[in-house]
């Protein structure tokens, strides 16, 4: 925020956006899985990684912010599905700052009233980015919407829905793409050191009267930003992936802000009845399929890419098992910090020491950082509730919990008064790390690049979509306008890789759609 | 000290853990000193004094005491106790043989042994069902040289892997070659589940257990109903049975 005094509305706004934070984190804390891992500290990095956000965030979204607006950065996320979707920007960001704030707080190390100018930043930006990712649904994130997520514009569902192919389950195409799903996940997992955060799940979206979609991202999965996938993970040629799932028989009625979803009756395999598979990053124009030119092509790119993950998977954990408990926290505690870093990519201003290193004031709390602590203080912070800074006037009841509790301490208003309050933890501080340091190469889909060139190249490409002409064109304007020239090759746009739907525009209905499919 | 904001909470309690309050207490007993020595006032101690004066150092004196009055951590990661020994609870059943070792959970229900030798020796939330119950052998994996053995050597065939780590990295290399998995924690949502699952390998979770030894022939109960989102949340149980095949 610019210097200058904190106003009321500012501050309203500001603890709307907390609150919001507070009831939905606690609700995802005590319904979602309990993340355990025998192989990885995980509470201890959690912890870390908490403090590395509350010292290193406010900073970085700023200097993001000056290359590339977070609003214009949630336009660009509806073009893709790289980790800004919503481990990661949906609740990642906010929360894990959030986290570190209340953790200083019950450390005697912070009062509410501190670093203010952080938190508004902070809690602006991630407003901001929401509003323009969820541009199409109306919600600020999937918990506004009844945990919903319907980001894509009608062009790009039609384009997943004419050009998936059907699959049932015991044929090639079923087993090929299921094979590819449980192997990418547990890769996802090994990869984000036991954490679901390689993976999102969208949607879903209205298919027919009994099919719904479902849009899965695999994020990070070759060489990239990660120094743990350095070699190991070398022949794996995307780094992310995208499946478009049709489901059929049942109904996805939740979509949380976590990326993971439940439906009724409980899905599995069989109900997966369609499939495609696209990649795309902050350089590609959009989507790019992958293998889409026919069911075979696709079965067996699925197969090439199940079997190069196996290898990826048994070199990273033989990496992985040999790991000091340094290193193990290291690597976790950046994948969750590092939640958010794909914002610098789509900015071009991504740097190695911003997004994987400890910073040095975060790194000096290590030695508390004991298992039995770590998972002691996790639980109280979000699961009880119970540290000192989150108990509140008897009389309140918290949603979701009834007690009279708060996840996230509120900015006390008094400030506006006597302004006791700070501004800032200040500039970057250097940081380390204990892992190896990372090569130069970045998988992208203009291919292996240096981080120079990939900055280079994400400063000076705009999407299509997104470029001045287009931005603005919106899901209501479109309504109006399906038959204009400019709607016309915007959608052509977005068809231009479809086998089914190239130069077809912006006139086909959900109807003309299903005709067009494949059938089995 | 009124100046100390921590000094005039009027809601705010001790922490529920009793380690965690001991911590807390000692971090805000050293920022009450600092603060004070610094003749600062709050504003200007928060980040241009705190950063400097409270050091990594002090937080290794603080666990150093806490293992001085002979407390010693409960592990969750084999690396932090194969690393600090001295600072953890010892850990059975890692690297010391398993042949006398087995899963005892107080709850686990014992049955008699029935005409066919079988004995009910727990039971375990069912992930997915299938059409017929499982038979295997018992393998116990619970640290990442067992993994490395059976990655280099190969899964015996007929392997129903009992594990307590409900995560999906340990495993994360042998895992699709387990015929069936035990799991003494998680739920059917954790990562596991959710891998055994997209495997469409068998699989009870949060299984409570006694008297399973290495190399025991088990029979899982998979046609049971797999425990739901809503028995979970109603705190219902809904279990599926573990048989040991006695000798």
């Amino acid at each position: 925020m610019a210097p200058g005094r904190i106003n009321y509305p500012q501050l309203l706004e500001t603890n709307a956006l907390i609150q919001q934070l507070s009831d939905e984190s606690y609700w995802l804390c005590v319904t979602r899985t309990v993340q355990e891992s025998k192989l990885f500290p995980v509470s201890p990095y959690m912890l870390l990684s908490y403090f590395m956000a509350f010292y290193r965030y406010p900073e970085l979204v700023r200097k993001v912010d000056r290359h590339l607006p977070a609003e214009h950065i949630g336009d660009r996320m509806r073009n893709m599905g790289i980790k800004c979707a919503n481990p990661a920007m949906g609740w990642g960001l906010p929360s894990f700052y959030l986290l570190g704030r209340e953790y200083m707080i019950n450390l005697g190390l912070l009062r509410p009233a501190d670093a203010l100018h952080d938190l508004i930043d902070v809690m602006d930006f991630w407003k901001r980015f929401q509003l323009g990712w969820h541009r199409n649904d109306g919600h600020l994130a999937n918990s506004n919407y009844g945990h919903r997520a319907q980001i894509l514009p009608e062009r790009r569902l039609q384009v997943f829905h004419a050009d998936m192919y059907e699959c049932r389950q015991g044929d090639a195409l079923h087993n090929a793409a299921q094979a590819f799903m449980a192997a990418a996940s547990q890769y996802g997992f090994l990869i984000s050191c036991e954490s679901r955060i390689s993976l999102c799940n969208s949607g879903p979206y209205r298919l027919s009267d009994t099919r719904e979609l479902i849009v899965r991202d695999y994020m990070d999965l070759s060489e990239s930003d990660f120094p743990w996938l350095d070699d190991v993970a070398r022949d794996i040629a995307y780094n992310n992936l995208t499946v478009p799932i049709a489901v059929e028989g049942c109904h996805i009625y939740l979509m949380d802000d976590w990326g993971s979803f439940e439906s009724e009756p409980e899905f599995k395999s069989h109900h997966v009845v369609g499939v495609g598979l696209y990649t795309s990053d902050s350089l590609s124009e959009g989507y790019l399929p992958v293998a889409m030119g026919s069911r075979d092509e696709l079965t067996h790119a699925f197969t090439d890419l199940t079997a190069n993950i196996k290898i990826a998977t048994s070199k990273l954990w033989k990496r992985i098992a040999g790991w000091t408990r340094d290193q193990m926290i290291d690597a976790g505690a950046i994948t969750y910090f590092a939640i958010a870093k794909d914002i610098a990519h789509v900015a071009g201003c991504y740097a190695v020491e911003d997004w994987m290193m400890v910073d040095e004031r975060a790194e000096r709390f290590r030695p508390l950082l004991n298992d039995e602590y770590s998972n002691a203080f996790l639980g109280e912070l979000v699961g009880t509730m119970t540290n000192p800074s989150q108990r509140i006037n008897e009389y309140s009841m918290m949603k979701h919990a009834d007690t009279p509790t708060r996840m996230f301490s509120h900015i006390p208003y008094a400030v506006l008064d006597g302004g006791d309050y700070t501004r800032t933890v200040g500039a970057m501080r250097p940081g380390h790390s204990h892992l190896e340091a990372k090569q130069d190469r970045y998988t992208t889909s203009q291919g292996v690049l240096s981080l120079a060139e990939y900055n280079r190249r994400a400063r000076t490409h705009t999407p299509a979509a997104c470029s001045p002409r287009f931005r603005h064109l919106c899901e209501t304007w479109l309504k109006y306008h399906y038959q204009s020239p400019v709607a016309h090759e915007l959608y052509c746009i977005e068809q231009q890789h479809s086998r089914k739907l190239a130069g077809r525009g912006a006139g086909l209905t959900q109807a003309d759609i299903e005709g067009l499919r494949d059938r089995l | 000290m009124s100046d100390y904001y921590a000094d005039t909470d009027k809601f705010g309690d001790e922490a529920t853990s009793p380690l965690v309050e001991a911590f807390h207490s000692a971090v805000k007993d050293l920022v009450r000193q600092r603060f004070a020595a610094s003749g600062r006032d709050w504003a200007s101690f928060v980040f241009d004094g705190a950063q400097t004066a409270i050091t990594a150092e002090d937080f290794a004196a603080i666990d150093g005491r806490m293992l001085a009055l002979g407390h010693r951590y409960t592990w969750s990661a084999q690396v932090s106790v194969a690393e600090r020994p001295e600072a953890y609870k010892p850990a059975a059943g890692l690297h010391d043989s398993l042949a006398s070792f087995s899963f005892e959970h107080p709850e686990a229900v014992l049955g008699a042994v029935d005409a066919q030798g079988w004995q009910t020796c727990g039971v375990g939330d069912n992930v997915v069902p299938f059409e017929v119950d499982l038979v295997g052998t018992a393998r116990y994996v619970r640290s990442s040289a067992m993994v490395l053995e059976m990655l280099n050597q190969g899964v015996p065939p007929g392997t129903i892997a009992v594990i307590d780590d409900s995560g999906g990295t340990l495993t994360a290399p042998i895992l699709e070659q387990f015929t069936g998995v035990l799991c003494a924690g998680g739920t059917v949502r954790s990562h596991l589940g959710i891998l055994t699952r997209e495997y469409g390998i068998a699989c009870l979770m949060n299984a409570k257990l006694s008297g399973i030894r290495d190399g025991d022939t088990l029979r899982l109960e998979t046609t049971a109903r797999a425990k739901t989102a809503a028995a979970y949340q109603q705190g219902r149980e809904m279990t599926a049975r573990v048989w040991r095949l006695c000798q």
